[in-house]
């Protein structure tokens, strides 16, 4: 009971996520149409939420009965979360294809409740914790990603994304299980001391790490688990494919990095700092194989892609794979790496979202081709459409360039030199296709027909501007967001 | 302990035999009803392990609820009573050698890894346990499946509601 009390103490940003998830939905059956309101709700929710996020930087605490921790690590994830899911409201707000939709309000808080389980998916250290706020991430996507009930490309999303998620958290939980049924636990911090003990030669622990991997796998869109992405970004709202790409994309990574950074280290080695893993258990391995892989399918097939969407599925497929990239470093600088590359990666991903919005807004279309000329139509969304894919690129001047640059540092100072190297030829594959959008908007005549200017209001203008600023400003003065990230690659439990 | 073994062998051989059945079947009422059969045995499986409560829970939900539910959808649905579902399957060879890779696999390691066995304890009264956890140490997982529930509601009544 006392610890139930104390727990809720430390809770608090997640219980206001979750009163905000309950006003919303009142509010919507009261407004019953589509109206600002419920969007401004939830925001305000969010930024207290947010608020109270703040307050517990520095915290490192256990709560719930060891079911989730308070630390540095999840407070940034949390921080992340909610800036995102902000954005996307806002976007969704602008969006034509949320506004045409048949329902009213409902978006909003099956966002927030994304983030909620997206910040518990951030700070469980238990299996079942894991497991359960995973598929709130999951039951919550699947319904935003159908959102639009007209388009048949939607509920074909929807419908995909169901089964592929399914079928792989089936797969993930039966790993869980044959992990339960060796070591008898399910706490993270447990499991590595009994794996410890027992070493971790057996084959059975690699079959569990693959089968767990295509649960995580899939949530960060890592090939092999990669199918359904281009589909389901396709099909969804724009505004739902963003929040995909960021915040599920990050929950994903934020509950694989600590599964696999705590279970298999040597529970010894926790508090003095040498952090080493467990011997014969090669989890890194395997995520380099996947992060070779998805490097490389994501950037290639990149390169055919008409379909605007569809790039940006592959590119975000891609760019998993240099977030993963830093995971097999598995020391504190490879984590600032993975943090540094998760800020620059959520700004310029919104960005590219939101200007993405703006475009298909006006055209109807996501297909490049339409988009033959639209710097001539629109010069400052296509201005900016560019800062994002130089971005997204890793052009220098960019808060992208810092990302890669972190990642490939931390790689080359740990000896993973041809890793670095493919990272870096991967990077140069992407400019091809990043720039390929900016060939067609900049350097094509618009087609007669419609080649008429295009005008926005001046808040679409003003919230473009808010995103390229960052993108620009922490791309040359990144002191910061390096500081930032090296506070929070603290995990609990570890020194 | 014979009988346990036997009881054992008879729950599981029919929960695998209905779910085959479920797979395999052509007629979705005759998958609904081997579902039957094969949440039962699970039941079965439950109560050879002493969780007398999740037993029941499996058969008051699962068989009293859902599935009931779910024949009761398929019999509104007059339609999708008389037609004939394709259980085929595009890529057969590929799918036979990887399923039956991935059996051999599973079935090596549940026979070569050394399980943590718990040594049997007496029956003892499980519901008050149970209670007790779920408002102790499993007392978030318990609100948060709360939160699961409340989506996946909000989500079927956005789906299923008739658009104006």
């Amino acid at each position: 009971m006392e610890q139930t009390i104390i727990s809720l103490k430390n809770f608090i940003p997640e219980c206001v996520l979750i009163v905000t998830i309950l006003v919303c939905l009142l509010a919507d059956l009261i407004v019953r149409k589509k109206s600002a309101v419920v969007a401004v709700i939830g925001i305000a929710g969010l930024f207290v939420s947010g608020w109270f996020v703040i307050g517990q930087f520095g915290v490192k605490e256990s709560v719930f009965f060891g079911m989730v921790v308070i630390d540095p690590y999840s407070v940034f994830f949390k921080l992340l979360f909610i800036v995102s899911t902000v954005f996307i409201i806002l976007f969704s707000l602008a969006s034509k294809e949320i506004k045409d939709s048949t329902h009213t309000n409902e978006h909003v808080y099956l966002m927030i409740s994304l983030t909620l389980g997206a910040n518990l998916m951030a700070s469980s250290v238990n299996m079942l914790m894991m497991y359960l706020a995973l598929e709130t991430v999951s039951i919550t996507s699947y319904v935003l990603a159908g959102y639009m009930k007209k388009s048949k490309r939607s509920s074909e999303a929807a419908m995909k994304y169901v089964i592929y998620g399914a079928a792989s958290s089936g797969i993930m939980i039966y790993a869980m299980s044959l992990l339960y049924g060796y070591t008898g636990s399910m706490n993270i911090f447990e499991i590595s001391s009994i794996l410890s003990k027992m070493g971790g030669t057996n084959p059975m622990l690699v079959i569990v790490m693959v089968m767990i991997l295509a649960g995580f796998g899939y949530k960060i869109s890592s090939v092999p688990f990669h199918f359904w992405t281009p589909d389901v970004y396709e099909g969804a709202p724009i505004p739902v494919t963003g929040f995909l790409a960021v915040t599920s994309s990050a929950a994903g990574f934020a509950v694989l990095i600590r599964f696999f950074s705590v279970t298999f280290l040597k529970s010894t080695t926790m508090l003095n700092g040498s952090l080493q893993i467990i011997d014969g258990i090669r989890w890194t391995e395997i995520i380099i194989v996947l992060s070779v892989a998805s490097m490389i399918i994501g950037n290639f097939v990149a390169v055919w892609q008409m379909s605007f969407k569809r790039l940006l599925a592959y590119s975000s497929i891609a760019q998993g794979g240099y977030i993963m990239l830093g995971l097999v470093v598995a020391n504190q600088q490879g984590l600032t790496a993975i943090f540094v590359y998760l800020v620059a990666y959520m700004i310029m991903n919104l960005g590219a979202f939101y200007a993405l919005i703006m475009i298909s807004n006006k055209l109807n279309s996501d297909d490049i081709n339409d988009m033959k000329g639209f710097a001539y139509r629109a010069p400052a969304v296509a201005v900016g459409m560019g800062i994002f894919m130089f971005a997204l690129s890793g052009i220098p001047a960019t808060v992208g360039f810092v990302g890669k640059f972190y990642l490939f540092s931390a790689l080359i100072e740990s000896n993973m030199i041809w890793l670095a190297l493919v990272g870096m030829m991967n990077s140069v594959v992407s400019l091809f296709f990043y720039i390929k959008v900016l060939k067609y908007m900049f350097l094509s005549k618009p087609d007669e027909e419609n080649s008429g200017k295009i005008y926005y209001g001046i808040a679409g203008y003003v919230l473009l501007f808010i995103l390229v600023i960052p993108t620009l400003l922490l791309g040359i003065y990144f002191g910061p967001i390096v500081r930032f990230a090296e506070m929070s690659a603290v995990m609990f439990g570890l020194k | 302990m014979i009988y346990y073994t036997i009881l054992f062998y008879v729950f599981a051989v029919l929960a695998v035999a209905t779910a085959f059945y479920v797979v395999f079947a052509k007629n979705v009422i005759h998958s609904a009803f081997a579902l039957f059969g094969t949440l039962f045995a699970v039941a079965g499986l439950f109560v050879l392990l002493n969780a007398d409560f999740i037993a029941i829970t499996q058969i008051m939900v699962y068989v009293g609820g859902i599935l009931v539910l779910m024949i009761f959808g398929v019999m509104l649905t007059t339609k999708i009573a008389d037609i004939d579902i394709h259980t085929k399957n595009l890529n057969r060879i590929p799918a036979i050698l990887f399923s039956t890779g991935i059996t051999v696999i599973l079935i090596f390691i549940l026979f070569t890894t050394k399980w943590n066995i718990k040594p049997q304890v007496q029956n003892q009264e499980t519901v008050s346990q149970i209670g007790k956890l779920m408002l102790t140490t499993y007392l978030l997982p318990f609100e948060i499946a709360s939160i699961v529930l409340l989506v996946a509601l909000v989500g079927s009544a956005m789906y299923a509601r008739k658009t104006k």
